[in-house]
């Protein structure tokens, strides 16, 4: 057991005091997780990153609703979300846009208030029941699609409130005219009462509850996925560059010197093994303690973190040696390893949610140790503890024990470790 | 000019010479914007966020919600058993359930006590538009019984009804033209995609395409400062000055070298894009090649200056895919620039990426031409020129 540990804490030594792989083992993660935070908002305390969406709003109706719209816009409620600005002229709104100066342009025509309510002394008849439809023109920007979205929606959000309110209104009215209950005298002056703050309407005959998950327990942080996703990906580098050193080892004549000193096979073997588990141990607990000092990233319970990271690890390993099981040369174990760490990035979703794939490649994407040390971990920041982590702990280990079983098997039959 | 086309041959021979460099010039790329572009899929699929949608109630009223739901522009129902959609959900596979339970009929909307319940993933921004669209669904079938609550409530406070009998009655009539007019209200919202001509058509996939197509090309010329680097390290630098050649020929045989095979590069993952993509990147081919170009002449000049600072050739390789994976994000290359917040926005414009990015999109989506991509054109030459006076001119180590 002695022998097993000085040979992995050589390695861990060697890996410290070789500078370009430090850059890219701890320095790269470090500051892409830094620019995944500015990227998402998290240091400027945005929850998702979009806010200030710049709407140019030109409002040509001036009535009532066209006014209740461009004041919705400039109300506290969305002060965070938009930046609206004002315009007079369509067309140049509609420039801007093209320009990609904003993300939307929101024009209200003329008479948009009084297709829905009549202005005072208009005739209520026909033309009030069935009212010529003025369309209110969202002229969006396509580089910018998901801001342009979330305009939309206020805006269709803002005409359904005062359907409902005009739904109600006349179906009032109607009623009441059919039941001879109006006074034509007064046929305006209802009209108008029933007809009142129409864009303030809200039915609440349905009540939607909410039930975010975890909410109540921690306020989830983006970067809790985020940042263990980009260590998990530098990870991938970190157990090939672990199982390059078997390989130099061997070419350098060390490993053969090794060999033929009063330790067994099955000892070197595990010396490098655990060197490498230590390399990515350090790697990631590193990263975690940085982000939590630096950035205050909340990973949630400890214990459940510690055993995650040492299962992912576990996982990792396996792939590495897997890797150098296969390869003859250090260079072949740094190709295959960056490759390996790219695939399994995307697939694993380090930087896109695996939410966002298709079924199959969610399947596929378990193969990775990424995929389930995210699980994980977003299982933690969301408040769960080391029982909750059974899942994902439980095939980290086992993927680790077969692939190292693999690589065994494959480096017996290559003969790596014999002399 | 034959030396520089030799030097060019010599590291176009050495880069390739290692049958892996072609996993990182064209498959890997091509894997990727595959993988990245599938979970964006294309403009004649449906985009919409898939709602997972559990019907305990079985009613009429049920029915109407997942009709509208079915309208909506934002999400895709799909209707599921209570089980699997909580089993989805706990697997954080599916961003958001919308769970009508038992007992949500006509008879509970008139009395306020219907309850459906909605199950987000936190902090997730398809969960929180598809919140809308499902308050946009309930208002819809509620704001008819709502409607017709209120005409009740006009109708008492002129003249009280007669009977219980005549109240119902009149609350049935009164659903049933709130219905009506509901049904018959016109559309009262347009929305026009400033697209400019018509042959452009939005396709989310073209921000992907040209976001992989700018960092798998960066990478590689930014790994520019490897081959000075190693060049340096194993003395043939200093081989190749004692022969007639002067340093600006070894130094523009380097760099052109690089430049023309990433060009190479860019062409294929741009037929990539048109061909199996079917993007429209092949609409305007002049202002495209020079938004290429220039790129690759602002990356290539990065590094150059890169390798300046650098000693060995394993450091340059290592800063080479960081810088390269970290402009990338920063561009806008990995997630749309506009998800960022605007003082982020405005910083990443020191970046060739964010200029690269703003270039290629003004082609592909915006439907630009020449003139709409001078001015990123003008900035990425301007990196070039400033990159190229530090890295070649000033600071360049021979040995």
């Amino acid at each position: 057991m002695n022998k097993l540990l000085l040979i992995g804490i050589k390695d861990l030594k060697l890996m410290f005091r070789d500078r370009a792989a430090l850059t890219f083992m701890l320095l790269a993660p470090f500051l892409l997780t830094l620019a995944m935070g500015f990227v998402t908002g998290r240091f400027s305390g945005g929850s998702t990153g979009i806010s200030d969406i710049p709407v140019i709003i030109v409002n040509l109706d001036q009535g009532d609703l066209g006014n209740a719209l461009e004041d919705l816009f400039n109300s506290a409620d969305l002060a965070e979300l938009m930046e609206p600005s004002a315009s007079s002229d369509p067309e140049a709104a509609r420039q801007l846009i093209e320009s990609n100066e904003a993300s939307a342009a929101i024009i209200i025509p003329k008479g948009f208030t009084q297709s829905i309510i009549p202005a005072a002394g208009a005739t209520f008849g026909q033309d009030y029941v069935e009212p010529e439809p003025i369309q209110i023109e969202v002229y969006t920007n396509p580089s910018s699609p998901t801001s342009a979205g979330i305009v939309k929606a206020v805006v269709d959000e803002f005409i359904s409130r005062i359907e409902e309110g005009r739904t109600s209104g006349m179906t009032s009215f109607l009623q009441l005219m059919q039941s001879g209950l109006v006074d034509p005298q007064n046929i305006e002056a209802e009209a108008g009462t029933l007809f009142q703050n129409v864009e303030q309407t809200e039915s609440n005959t349905i009540t939607l509850t909410k039930n975010t998950e975890g909410a109540d327990a921690v306020e989830f942080d983006l970067l809790s996925y985020f940042a263990p996703g980009i260590a998990l990906m530098f990870l991938m580098y970190t157990v090939s560059y672990g199982g390059r050193s078997i390989l130099a080892e061997r070419a350098g004549g060390t490993l053969p010197r090794l060999m033929i000193s009063p330790t067994q096979t099955a000892q070197v073997l595990g010396g490098k093994v655990l060197g490498i588990f230590f390399m990515g141990v350090a790697q990631v607990g590193i990263l975690i303690l940085a982000s939590t000092m630096f950035f205050q990233f909340r990973w949630g319970d400890a214990l459940g973190v510690i055993v995650l990271i040492l299962a992912a690890v576990l996982g990792a390993t396996g792939w590495g040696m897997l890797i150098t099981a296969f390869a003859r040369t250090p260079a072949q174990v740094a190709n295959t390893g960056t490759i390996v760490m790219l695939i399994f990035s995307i697939l694993g979703g380090s930087f896109i949610s695996l939410e966002n794939f298709p079924p199959f490649m969610q399947t596929i994407s378990k193969i990775t140790p990424i995929a389930w040390g995210l699980d994980g971990f977003t299982t933690l920041a969301l408040g769960g503890t080391l029982p909750n982590l059974v899942e994902p702990i439980t095939a980290l280990l086992i993927m680790g024990a077969v692939l190292f079983g693999i690589a065994v098997v494959l480096f017996n039959r290559n003969g790596l470790v014999q002399l | 000019m034959k030396k520089i086309f030799a030097i060019a041959w010599k590291d176009a021979i050495i880069r390739f010479a290692n049958r892996s460099e072609w996993l990182f010039f064209i498959i890997l790329p091509i894997t990727f914007t595959f993988l990245v572009a599938g979970g964006v899929p294309s403009g004649d699929d449906d985009n919409r966020i898939r709602l997972l949608v559990v019907d305990e109630a079985q009613t009429s009223i049920s029915q109407q919600i997942i009709s509208e739901l079915e309208n909506s522009t934002a999400v895709r129902a799909e209707i599921v058993a209570r089980e699997d959609a909580e089993s989805q959900f706990d697997d954080r596979r599916a961003s958001v359930v919308f769970i009508i339970p038992a007992g949500i009929d006509i008879e509970s909307l008139q009395n306020g006590s219907a309850q459906v319940e909605l199950l987000q993933q936190p902090n997730n921004l398809n969960a929180t538009i598809a919140e809308r669209a499902v308050l946009t669904a309930i208002r819809r079938v509620s704001s008819s019984i709502s409607a017709a609550q209120n005409a009740v409530n006009v109708r008492e406070a002129k003249q009280p009804f007669a009977t219980e009998a005549d109240k119902q009655t009149y609350f049935e009539d009164s659903l049933e033209l709130a219905q009506s007019i509901q049904e018959d209200a016109p559309e009262r919202v347009t929305v026009i995609e400033g697209t400019t001509p018509d042959q452009v058509e939005y396709d989310p996939r073209t921000n992907t395409s040209a976001g992989q197509l700018i960092t798998w090309v960066f990478i590689p010329l930014f790994g520019i400062s490897a081959l000075f680097a190693s060049e340096r390290q194993e003395g043939t630098l200093r081989r190749l000055l004692t022969t007639p050649s002067r340093k600006a020929t070894f130094l523009l045989g380097t760099i052109s070298g690089q430049v023309v095979l990433a060009l190479i590069q860019m062409f294929l993952l741009v037929g990539f894009g048109i061909f199996a993509m079917k993007l429209g990147w092949g609409r305007e081919p002049l202002p495209l090649f020079v938004i290429l170009f220039t790129s690759a002449l602002a990356a290539a000049a990065f590094g150059t200056t890169l390798g300046t600072f650098i000693k060995t050739a394993g450091q340059a390789s290592g800063l080479s895919i960081m810088f390269g994976m970290l402009f990338a994000m920063l561009g806008g290359c990995m997630y749309p620039l506009e998800l960022f917040p605007p003082a982020i926005q405005s910083a990443v414009r020191i970046l060739p990426t964010t200029w690269a990015m703003e270039g290629m999109l003004d082609l592909g989506l915006r439907g630009g031409g020449l003139v709409d991509i001078l001015p990123e054109a003008g900035v990425l030459l301007g990196f070039a020129v400033v990159f190229f006076t530090v890295g070649a001119s000033l600071r360049f180590r021979y040995e």
